[in-house]
């Protein structure tokens, strides 16, 4: 509930308080155990001071493991970048499983043991059109009611093209024809989820998770253009996962409201052995995941307009002579040339309204149809 | 038979002067069986030779059975009277026989001015007048008359002698409050209470009464006191005039009462503070006192002293408001045509009230008017005003009708789109009667209602609403004692319903109610002493949250939290003595006993262990009415005054109340969907105590009132929230809670100016207010168990609040305030997690938002003053927030496209012209 501008006169604005650097450096861990078929994942990091420029600090050379409560332990490899992986485990879902972290400067972590959850199928994935934009939606449901707590993240993909096709690229300053396979005009861009999604059943008499939002596109987005792709991937909670991530959610993306809840501090379930009072962010879960994709074309949406990324930019073409693109333009900026010849003779533009391999991909994902 | 005239007795009498003892000597023998009074004359006329003068009518019951034998005439005329109302007088051989009074047979002394000054009063009349049953209660209304009270006797005797009655408005009948009437002789005054009513005890004689009225003319009354009678006192209307703009009818009440920490105020010092829409606002005034802050713009929760919200008990006609707040909070509960005014306790706070920790906030409206039909009628930019008043039986029965409602659709409309679809209203209405039965028995009821409905864009619909009815009976048994029994429920619920979505469909709702009876006597005992005792109970009734399928597709399961019952009684004596004309202590003791009752479950947790759903060893069922848990314990309330000078005086007062009933709420303000708690097994009561010290000086003939007061305060027992608490439909809240100590200490000045074209008041407080929980067994200890600031600690707060008068009909009013911004809790460290940016937030309030000013301005412009015309208009036109400073309402860090942005959020961050047209007829 949200109330921050429902006065025509309230209003926000940015704040950027004088906070007092603390130099916190607590551990962040997160991953999934994924206990069968799936390899599992965990990245490892450390929080850094909120005046930081970079927000992502990665924990190299920790050696990592997930531990059976019966001592069984998986060692996963150092992936680079503070990831760390395992081939599928197979694990054993009547027992239970920690995480078990040795950082370089020898501190062990160990998280709480926890159980292995199935997660149920996802019935459907879903869309509604809304007078601004797309709301897409998921459909679930464990007819043994033991699932209760429901958490989802997903992969978007869509097809998208730059302003003007081109149909040379520049080879040592030399226009050369470009071949279909180095075309720059239509690309995949991509992106992962941001929010937090959450669902609970258990103020409902039975497991079913209806219609439950997963994320809006607005009308006016690129993604919308052509065709756009979600994968979504669902995953079953215990309720102390469920209520780590509500409190997440709710500390970091539900403030600015008049009835905002204070921000409190979120416990995960991880433990540093050697200092007991050592915060440690994180929550370390057990459980399958279950995938569905959809797709939406443009063509079965309302007429929208959307803004892309070009109308932002200034997009014209230019006549120039093609032999003239490299010489004027390096003169301008250096390399690579900002301009790229479109079309004979005539015409160039910037490489932003062309090139569209800047904001994405040109060879298509195997999944598009 | 002998005819008697009255007459020509009283001639006889006046020449004919004897001793009472005359017939003495000689004893007769007698024996009546049932023998009337003219058998029973003639005999006696025949033994004794003595003439017997009487009324036959008045002896028609008179039968005598009787035997004696050689007694003296007065023996037997004794045993014949004994247990009757018949009264003999004995004079020159005559027998005069009288019903229900003796006949004095002496002159009274002084009469002839001859008496020895020192000579003992005379006392030959046996008979007390006072205790004459249909006594004639005198109506006073003129200055310059001399009134009469109480028996009038030739000689006034020495001593004291009571006087007690009402102060009211001669146009309208209402009593008047607070009104002061004092003796400037003997310097002996006292307020009118909230009935109106005052007993007074001053010497016999002839006396002058001064009586200061708020809102009336400044009057004095002449009496001559013969002995206990009843005065009551009819005020005019104080005509708005240049040099008399007062705010105080207690002039000096600051000074002389033995009170510390009450403000109050009348309703025309109330309208005459800019308010964001216009509308006089009384708990946006309540905001400018010192020692009473809030958390932000738009809640009319306040804290007092380092309290929090819900230790306020607001009152409205003694009915418990739970929501005192209309639309977010842009309004208060109180509607500003029928109040007639706010008293507002903070240090002293009266035995007869308790249940709540902080203060205790009275809310009086106006009694109809008795003697014509009047209203008023106000138009608003967002809400319309409508009052209606009259009398039902001219002057003993009166209605007054106040209803408000909103049409603030249309603001919501020219919104942006995401505030578009929103729709917030609210309506009110007060119906009070007041009826005098005699004299004697006054009856009181009080009804007030309040719907809030909103819904801001979401699917999600809010409502609240307020339901209270009360009838209060006050009799006066004699000048001296008088009771008043109050009856009433009070009622407050709220409902979220949703329907977006078929499946998930639900309706929530939630309600405390409570039902009351109390009983509050006063007694005037003598000059020194006034007592009150009384007793009083109130049952709680209390659904925590029930949760239900909305429509039929909605698979919602139905929840229900199990409903609360509690009884928390008071019995309580409290005691005014005036040890000197100086020095005053008040003292009182309140005992207040809690029992929550079955049905219920409740679960027992191990000792010493957090109380989680691991460490439940068992639980306990309860049968309906079942005692499960009883607290209490005695309050203590204590305050001495110590005049210094004529207008200086010091003062201390220790308090200690207990609260029962918490507000549960972990957001910043008082949110509609915050839910109350009773206190149980495994949550205890809370518990505060006060120390405070006052100095009081009075400048300018007592125009100008300056006060400092300081304070410590211990509460222990407050509830605050396990991170990631949940609140709602929570079975257990035992194990979301923590049980948490608290400190505030601070010091409040205060400088009043009551009249003269400018008037207004100036405070600053400097204070602060801790909390703390250390109990490591708790489960979680919050800021590592050390002392961390309140949400409302905001050490430094000024405010400013003048209106200066040009003319009767022009006057100009500026508010100005700045405070500390109050504490919040920043995130000092940010990570990546679940593909955003997030936040570690620092110790719970450890920083502050940006401090808060904010100046409003009004014109206050008046139709003319001619008394006869059909409507009276009025204008009212200014600005909320002049200088448009954008104040911080909050700050908030939040992901946006997977990066932390840190925001500052306002609630009115321009100004805000209003206009406010109000009409009375």
């Amino acid at each position: 509930m949200s109330l921050s501008t429902m006065v025509a006169t309230g209003c926000k604005k940015p704040y950027n308080p004088i906070i007092a650097d603390t130099n916190s450096n607590y551990l962040v861990v997160e991953g999934v155990i994924a206990p069968g078929q799936d390899s599992t994942f965990f990245r490892l990091s450390r929080t850094v001071n909120v005046s930081t420029k970079q927000s992502f600090k990665p924990e190299l050379f920790a050696q990592i493991a997930v531990v059976s409560d019966a001592n069984t332990s998986y060692p996963l490899q150092e992936m680079g970048n503070g990831v760390y992986a395992s081939a599928p485990l197979n694990l054993d879902n009547t027992h239970k499983y920690r995480i078990s972290i040795q950082t370089v400067d020898n501190r062990t972590y160990l998280s709480a043991l926890v159980e292995v959850k199935t997660t149920p199928e996802i019935d459907s994935v879903g869309y509604i059109i809304r007078g601004n934009g797309v709301q897409i939606y998921v459909n679930a449901h464990d007819n043994k009611a033991k699932t209760r707590f429901y958490r989802w993240d997903f992969n978007e993909t869509w097809r998208f093209h730059s302003q003007f096709p081109s149909n040379y690229k520049l080879v040592d300053g030399d226009p050369v024809y470009r071949p279909s396979s180095e075309q720059v005009y239509e690309c995949w861009g991509n992106d992962t989820s941001q929010n937090v999604v959450l669902a609970s059943t258990t103020k409902l008499t039975s497991d079913v998770v209806t219609q439950q939002p997963i994320t809006f596109i607005s009308s006016t987005a690129e993604k919308l253009e052509t065709r756009y792709s979600i994968l979504l991937k669902q995953y079953a909670l215990t309720e102390a996962g469920y209520t780590y991530y509500a409190n997440l959610k709710k500390n970091t993306e539900q403030l600015g409201s008049i009835f905002d809840a204070q921000p409190s501090s979120i416990k995960g379930n991880i433990t540093c052995s050697s200092n007991p009072v050592e915060q440690v962010l994180g929550f370390v879960s057990a459980s399958t995941v279950t995938k569905k994709r959809i797709f939406i074309d443009n063509r079965d949406l309302p007429a929208w307009q959307a803004y892309t990324y070009y109308d932002q930019m200034d997009c014209r073409r230019d006549t120039v002579r093609l032999k003239d693109v490299f010489t004027i333009h390096s003169a301008y900026t250096g390399t690579p040339p900002p301009y790229l010849p479109l079309s004979e003779p005539y015409f160039a533009a910037p490489i932003e309204c062309v090139d569209c391999t800047l904001r994405g991909t040109n060879k298509q994902p195997v999944f598009w149809k | 038979m002998k005819k008697f005239y009255f007459l020509s007795f009283c001639f006889l009498i006046l020449f004919k002067l004897a001793s009472a003892q005359d017939g003495t000597k000689k004893t007769i023998s007698v024996n009546f069986q049932q023998a009337k009074i003219e058998q029973f004359v003639s005999e006696l006329e025949s033994k004794t030779g003595y003439h017997f003068y009487y009324i036959q009518a008045q002896f028609d019951s008179l039968k005598v059975t009787l035997q004696a034998t050689d007694k003296p005439l007065e023996t037997i005329l004794n045993m014949a009277f004994q247990g009757t109302e018949f009264r003999y007088t004995i004079t020159q051989q005559q027998v005069f026989l009288t019903k229900g009074r003796t006949i004095r047979t002496e002159l009274a002394s002084g009469f002839f001015n001859t008496q020895p000054a020192n000579q003992p009063a005379q006392t030959a009349a046996v008979v007390d007048y006072s205790e004459e049953k249909e006594k004639k209660v005198v109506e006073a209304s003129t200055e310059n008359k001399l009134y009469e009270i109480g028996i009038r006797t030739n000689n006034i005797k020495s001593g004291t002698a009571n006087l007690a009655g009402y102060v009211r408005n001669i146009k309208s009948g209402e009593t008047i409050i607070g009104a002061s009437i004092y003796n400037p002789d003997t310097k002996v005054g006292i307020a009118t209470d909230q009935f109106g009513y005052y007993s007074l005890t001053l010497p016999r004689g002839r006396q002058t009464l001064v009586i200061k009225g708020l809102g009336m003319k400044d009057t004095r009354r002449k009496i001559i006191l013969y002995s206990d009678g009843k005065l009551n006192i009819d005020l005019q209307e104080q005509v708005t005039s240049l040099k008399e703009v007062q705010i105080s009818a207690e002039k000096v009440a600051n000074v002389r009462s033995v009170e510390m920490g009450v403000n109050k105020l009348d309703i025309k010092s109330i309208k005459q503070i800019p308010t964001a829409f216009g509308e006089a606002d009384v708990l946006r005034v309540v905001l400018t006192l010192p020692g009473v802050q809030t958390v932000g713009e738009a809640t009319t929760g306040f804290n007092v002293r380092g309290g929090s919200a819900d230790q306020n008990l607001i009152l409205l006609n003694d009915a418990t408001i739970y929501n005192p707040s209309h639309f977010f909070g842009f309004f208060s509960a109180f509607n500003p045509d029928i109040v007639k005014n706010i008293e507002l306790y903070k240090s002293t706070i009266p035995e007869k009230y308790g249940g709540r920790l902080s203060s205790v906030l009275a809310v009086d409206d106006r009694e109809g008017n008795k003697k014509l039909f009047t209203g008023s009628a106000g138009i608003g930019l967002l809400t319309s005003r409508l009052n209606v008043e009259g009398p039902i039986i001219k002057n003993k029965t009166s209605f007054i009708f106040g209803g408000r409602a909103t049409y603030s659709d249309w603001l919501l409309k020219l919104l942006p789109e995401a505030y578009k679809h929103s729709t917030a209203s609210f309506y009110d209405f007060n119906l009070d009667i007041s009826h005098q039965i005699d004299d004697k028995n006054n009856l009181y009821i009080t009804t007030y209602i309040s719907k809030d409905k909103f819904r801001l864009n979401s699917d999600t619909a809010y409502g609240y609403s307020n339901q209270n009815a009360n009838i209060r009976w006050k009799h006066n048994f004699n000048n001296k004692l008088y009771g008043v029994l109050t009856a009433g429920v009070d009622r407050y619920n709220y409902d979220v319903a949703s329907t977006a979505n078929p499946v998930n469909a639900y309706k929530l709702n939630f309600a405390v109610h409570q039902t009351n009876f109390k009983t509050d006597f006063n007694y005037y005992l003598n000059p020194k002493h006034t007592i009150n005792f009384g007793l009083s109970s109130i049952y709680y009734n209390l659904n925590p949250g029930d949760f239900e399928p909305n429509g039929s597709k909605s698979l919602a399961a139905p929840d229900m939290v199990a409903k609360e019952q509690a009884l928390e009684s008071a019995l309580y004596i409290g005691d005014k003595y005036d040890v000197t004309p100086d020095f005053s202590i008040s003292a009182g003791i309140r005992y207040s006993l809690y029992n929550y009752l079955g049905p219920q479950t409740v679960d027992n947790y191990a000792p010493n262990l957090p109380k989680e759903s691991v460490n439940v060893i068992d639980s306990t069922t309860y049968g309906k009415n079942k005692v499960i848990k009883t607290y209490g314990g005695p309050e203590i309330r204590v305050s001495a005054r110590y005049n210094l000078d004529d207008d200086l005086s010091i003062k201390a007062a220790y308090n200690t109340l207990r609260q029962y009933i918490h507000l549960l709420s972990n957001t910043t303000a008082i949110s509609p969907t915050d839910t109350y708690k009773l206190s149980d097994p495994n949550i205890k009561p809370q518990y505060g105590q006060q120390v405070s010290l006052g100095l009081y000086k009075n400048l300018k003939n007592n125009t100008i009132e300056t006060s400092i007061e300081v304070y410590y305060k211990k509460i222990s027992d407050y509830l605050d929230y396990k991170s990631g608490a949940t609140l709602l439909l929570n079975d257990h809240i035992e194990r979301d809670v923590l049980s948490t100590q608290g400190k505030a200490y601070g010091v409040e000045f205060l400088v009043r100016k009551t009249a003269g074209k400018l008037n207004g008041w100036m405070s600053y407080t400097y204070s602060r207010t801790f909390l703390r929980q250390n109990d490591p067994n708790a489960g979680e200890l919050i800021n590592g168990g050390v002392y961390y600031p309140a949400n409302y600690d905001k050490p430094h707060d000024f405010n400013f609040t003048g209106n200066y008068r040009f003319s009767h009909r022009f006057s100009v009013s500026l508010n100005a305030t700045y405070s500390t911004g109050r504490p919040i809790t920043l995130p000092i460290a940010k990570y990546v997690y679940a593909g955003s940016e997030r936040v570690f937030y620092s110790d719970r309030n450890a920083y502050r938002i940006p401090d808060y000013f904010r100046t409003d301005f009004s014109m206050n412009i008046e139709g003319n003053h001619k008394v006869h015309q059909l409507t009276h208009n009025s204008w009212t036109i200014g600005v909320y927030n002049l200088t448009g400073r954008a104040n911080a309402y909050s700050t908030y860090f939040t992901e946006q496209g997977g990066v932390i942005n840190g925001y500052k959020l306002s609630i009115f961050a321009r100004p805000i012209p209003f206009v406010n047209y109000n009409i009375r007829f």
